[in-house]
């Protein structure tokens, strides 16, 4: 007879582990107790034969439930004490600051949809059935342990019923928290836009009117979605108007998969990831002709498509005619997405006719991901529900804190060796968004049980508000501060996600501040545990108008022109090529002459390498797009139409030095003779080889084996797979991230590899910095 | 350390400039009111049951002829504003000029002559004066001092929460008028300088509402309106909300200065005077303003809050808030 105390950490609570070490104890004849810890952590006493306790410690690593994932197990043996049976124990705020974290939310399961439609389950048609496999979890968690009054159920008291369940150990919902049923449980209404309830089954009556033709708001998971009918033409451009959203492609919801492959091929890799647990959006590429309106997502090859993840869902499609919805968080451009009943009356009584809410509280808002494949691999736009709070691992162990960047925000916590990124923020140059992320941060700290900090990491921009943010924190706790360089940082993300040492990183990106107060984008960048060094970059050319030239690309196509053309010619060869770009300016020929002064007399102008400011150039150009409504438009158009592009036209782009020299691309672009595609096509293909040759030439010098692509630009297939093949060619191993998003949205994970480098005194802050 | 055009600007690096030097080198710095270290507008000198309001003020536009005015109206309206937004009264102007060898003596008389005739719009008499001529090619630099006397010296420090925050007129005129003749930039419009003294304005207010209910005053010019609501906001330790679509601005102001990428918010007003009251007077203090020839494109735009001390947040509708920065010198892109 012997007895241990073991102490699993990892993700443990929410999965349903409690209830299963609880069948493994009786089946190997154990007697104690398992109970969860405030760490997220959970604590086991098992009494019994040796040679039991261990097939019981086997079966503890081996069978695990599905979402559960062990991190590390401590075992310490301990007096018996004679326990006469093996059960559940209350939970104790106990533990320590350990490695143990709250899963992410899981999308319903099969065994639950299929009660769902069950008529004689007590469950039928209920939205929010759960069970220890599936359900929200993040989103619902106020605190540790994970019970039930640490959630937003806590208002919801169990039923007899429910409460039978939860405490039976055979039934598949013992111990799930969120568990409910009608009687019980949350509940949904519908309203119209002035807030009037509308009688009757609010689901069924909801899809009808998304039938209609109206526009719903629906209270989900994270947050609120609008929806509606996505085979409508007039709906859909009515919802752009409502949204101030007149170009933005937006995400779809399709019933099940075969209404997908009616208008988008699916890829096997594409099709795991859309049936994955945790059903993000997935961009696929469209059929032609699609056969779904083409404003849906505008002058895109592919469009964003996810599946049912909540009962919510699959009732509305079950009442439903169309099979496909659009499902866009409600919100105006940059805001943070409503979840809040309240917030929905006021703010969104002018986008949607109708208001589908439910009374359950969402505790931390959560977008849906978005998830591209990109050469293949998978690449991640927007990490988000489903992935957040799980974590990256770090060969760093300090407790820090790294603040993202500016747009497509996420901020993450780096602890015990993992960097556990944030949510997806947003556009932090807003103060609502500023003070979601202020209580995200909040948040993580409370369920991270991390209580001091040894580092704040922020970008070098000296006017986003995370760098401001940043230093108040940093102050205000007494901690110390570092700023990283925006480019170094996507490198590191990269080092980040594969456990480099060193390597060549190309970093193509729209904008970040750099080391010498220029705006940078187009950077080679030797990164390891010795030094970091900008080895190459696309010449600096100006943009007139800062920030203006992101939104009107002419203004960057102008300034890239200037460099090889006299401001006189400038007019002769927009006006031959792409004079509608001309009127795209909101005052036209007066601001274009302006702009032209501006170039000849450098007012407000500012110097950059940007790659995504070239692209959006050759867009202009090319008269693909003039205008930027969302992040990216302009250069995503561009690559949408280069696919269409079949010749190489052999453009080159040469490099002087540590310049790469965009300009003479166009140059050769304007003296050619050749469809437009396949000029678009061709730009793709000579900047991605200007780059992948300096990157090898590069690597091969300082003897690295590794290259690396990271920023926005890394979701451009025909950059990212054509610099691939020259790495590959060449002997040396390539990589991009494909857990991290490549672009802002996962820099924090970068900022915290450095973070890990400066603490640990590899590199030093000027290193960073200068 | 090498001083820079940005030391000059009135931005945060100017702020640095005067905190950590120069207030750190001049010792005394107070005649027993608001002295040196307040960095106000000018200084206050208890005397009697009165106050005596001293500033100066070097001017150096370029070009000295703008349209809307030139370098003599400036130089007296920009002393005659520092003594008005003390709340003093304009009692009498120094006059320094350093004038480069070889500047034109017709121009030189212009200059005068502007100056004559914008003191006799306050009015108030220029009573001494010093002339330098020197080798290097600088054109002309004119320095005013004055004197003024205040009842009651309003600082710009005093905003409370609950307040109100109005502004006399158009926002972004003078800066933007400027930097487009500077730079011959053509715009649809000729664009013309606000330059003034806005003595009226503010005499204007005090009569209606009384000097001791204009808890804050300042004239926006070096760094705009961004820069003058955020000294206010921090000196006061109070929060400043402002509605972008309340902030009056000329739609060829506005028009230049998207075409620039500037924003109006940013640049010298030279004319106008911000004005922070209690919200009972606000109407009152309006009506005053608009009464005056100055004043009567005058706003309330916002006001003061308790949260976001020391900050200054302007509310843009649907596009949410933003925070309004000082400006800092060169602008830096963040757009990715
Ligand atoms: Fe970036
Ligand atoms: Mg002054
Ligand atoms: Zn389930
Ligand atoms: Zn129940």
């Amino acid at each position: 007879m012997k007895a241990y105390r073991i102490h699993v950490q990892g993700i443990v609570q929410a999965v349903g582990f409690r209830p299963f070490v609880y069948r493994i104890a009786h089946e190997h004849d154990l007697k104690g107790y398992v109970k969860n810890l405030g760490d997220a952590g959970v604590e086991i006493v098992v009494e019994g034969h040796e040679k039991n306790i261990n097939s019981f410690l086997r079966d503890l690593r081996e069978k695990l439930p599905p979402l559960a994932r062990i991190e590390r197990i401590k075992k310490r043996e301990v007096p018996v004490q004679g326990f006469d049976r093996f059960y559940i124990e209350k939970s104790s705020p106990g533990g320590s600051e350990g490695d143990s974290i709250i899963p992410p939310d899981v999308s319903i399961c099969d065994d639950c949809v299929r009660e769902l439609f069950d008529p004689t389950n007590k469950r039928y048609m209920y939205p929010f059935i759960v069970c220890t496999n599936c359900g929200p979890r993040f989103t619902i968690i106020e605190d540790l342990p994970y019970d039930r009054e640490n959630t937003t159920m806590k208002e919801f008291p169990m039923c007899d019923f429910c409460e039978s369940e939860y405490k039976d150990p055979l039934n598949r919902r013992y111990h799930a928290e969120p568990v409910c049923c009608p009687v019980c449980g949350p509940s949904y209404r519908l309203y119209t836009n002035d807030g009037e309830e509308i009688i009757g089954d609010p689901l069924k009556k909801a899809a009808e009117l998304i039938d209609k033709g109206y526009i719903v708001a629906i209270k989900g998971i994270g947050g609120i979605h609008l929806a509606c009918d996505a085979t409508r033409e007039d709906v859909v451009e009515e919802l752009r108007k409502r949204t101030l959203r007149p170009q933005k492609p937006f995400a779809i919801m399709a019933k099940d998969i075969e209404t997908i492959k009616e208008f988008a091929f699916i890829g096997p890799e594409e099709l795991e990831e859309l049936t994955s647990y945790r059903k993000p959006i997935v961009t696929l590429r469209k059929k032609e002709p699609f056969p779904l309106p083409e404003i849906l997502a505008p002058g895109l090859h592919t469009i964003g498509v996810m599946l049912p993840y909540a009962g919510t869902h699959y009732i509305l499609f079950h009442y439903s005619k169309t099979p496909v919805y659009v499902m866009t968080s409600a919100n105006y451009p940059g805001m943070p997405m409503v979840k809040d009943n309240e917030k929905a009356f006021e703010e969104l009584k002018a986008m949607a006719d109708y208001l589908l809410l439910h009374n359950r509280k969402i505790l931390n808002r959560a977008d849906d991901s978005v998830v591209r494949f990109v050469d293949g691999k998978r690449a991640i736009i927007r990490r988000s529900r489903g992935f957040v709070p799980l974590s990256i691992g770090i060969p760093f162990g300090y407790r820090g804190l790294a603040m993202g960047a500016e747009l497509m925000n996420a901020f993450g916590f780096s602890k015990n060796g993992k960097i556990y990124p944030s949510q997806y923020i947003g556009n932090t140059s807003k103060v609502e968004v500023l003070e979601f992320m202020r209580q995200a941060i909040e948040h993580f700290k409370k369920i991270l049980r991390i209580k001091k900090l040894d580092l704040i990491v922020a970008d070098l921009h000296p006017s986003y508000n995370t760098t401001k943010l940043a230093m108040e924190m940093a102050n205000e706790l007494g901690v110390e501060f570092l700023q990283v360089q925006h480019h170094y940082a996507h490198i590191a993300s990269v080092m980040a996600e594969h456990n480099l040492d060193e390597i060549v990183g190309i970093a193509v990106d729209g904008v970040g501040y750099g080391t010498d107060g220029h705006t940078w984008g187009g950077e080679v960048i030797y990164l390891s545990y010795e030094d970091v060094e900008r080895l190459a970059h696309i010449d600096y050319y100006p943009l007139p108008g800062g920030d203006l030239a992101s939104y009107y690309p002419l203004r960057a196509l102008m300034g890239i022109l200037s460099n090889v053309y006299g401001i006189d010619e400038l007019e002769e060869i927009i006006e031959k090529c792409c004079p509608k770009a001309v009127e795209s300016l909101p005052y036209r020929r007066v601001e274009f002459n302006v702009i032209l002064t501006q170039l000849a007399k450098e007012v407000n102008t500012t110097y950059a390498s940007s790659t995504g400011r070239v692209l959006d150039a050759f867009s202009v150009l090319l008269n693909v797009a003039y205008r930027r409504h969302y992040e990216g438009e302009p250069a995503m158009k561009l690559e949408s139409f280069a696919m269409r592009g079949k010749n190489d036209l052999g453009f080159t782009v040469p490099a002087e030095g540590e310049l790469i020299k965009v300009e003479e691309m166009f140059r050769q672009a304007l003296e050619v003779n050749a469809a437009p595609a396949d000029v678009a096509y061709s730009v793709h293909l000579a900047l991605a080889r200007s780059f992948g040759e300096i990157a090898v030439e590069k690597a091969k010098e300082f003897g690295v084996k590794n290259v690396g692509i990271s920023g926005g630009v890394a979701f451009n297939e025909l950059i990212v797979k054509t610099v691939r093949k020259i790495v590959e060619a060449n002997g040396l191993k390539f990589y991009s991230t494909y857990e991290v998003p490549r672009g802002d949205n996962g820099i924090n994970v970068g900022q915290a590899f450095l973070g890990g480098l400066y603490l640990e005194g590899y590199l030093s802050g000027e290193d960073l910095m200068l | 350390m090498k001083i820079k055009l940005e030391h000059g600007a009135g931005g945060e690096i100017m702020e640095e400039l005067l905190r950590d030097v120069i207030l750190k080198n001049l010792s005394l710095n107070s005649a027993g009111g608001i002295g040196l270290d307040a960095l106000d507008d000018g200084a206050t000198i208890p005397f009697g049951d009165k106050h005596v309001v001293f500033t100066i003020d070097g001017h150096t536009v370029r070009p000295i002829f703008f349209p809307g005015g030139d370098i003599g109206r400036l130089a007296i309206s920009g002393t005659v504003n520092d003594l008005a937004v003390m709340g003093a009264q304009p009692i009498a102007l120094a006059n320094s000029m350093i004038i480069g060898e070889g500047f034109d003596g017709e121009d030189f008389i212009k200059i005068l002559r502007s100056m004559d005739e914008t003191a006799k719009e306050v009015p108030v008499p220029i009573v001494t004066g010093d002339t330098k001529v020197v080798e290097d090619d600088i054109g002309i630099f004119v320095i005013t001092a004055g004197i003024g006397i205040a009842e009651r010296p309003i600082s710009d420090a005093g905003a409370k929460v609950g307040d109100v925050v109005l502004v006399s007129g158009t926002i972004g005129d003078h800066g933007i008028a400027l930097m487009g003749h500077r730079e011959g930039i053509a715009f649809e419009t000729e664009l013309k300088s606000d330059v003034a003294p806005v003595w009226e304005v503010v005499k204007s207010v005090a009569d209606a509402i009384g000097w001791e209910n204009i808890h804050a005053m300042k004239d926006p010019t070096r760094g705009g309106l961004s820069n003058a609501l955020n000294e206010m906001a921090r000196k006061a330790n109070v929060g400043i909300l402002i509605r972008e679509a309340d902030v009056p601005i000329k739609p060829e102001v506005r028009a230049a200065s998207e075409m620039l990428g500037i924003s109006p918010f940013d640049v010298a007003n030279e004319g106008k005077v911000v004005m922070i009251v209690p919200k009972e007077h606000a109407e009152d203090a309006l009506e005053a303003m608009r009464k005056t020839e100055k004043g009567r494109n005058a706003a309330i735009i916002g006001e003061v809050i308790e949260d976001y001390r020391g900050k200054v947040l302007v509310e843009t509708g649907i596009g949410g808030k933003r925070f309004l920065e000082p400006p800092a010198g060169d602008p830096v892109p963040r757009v990715c």
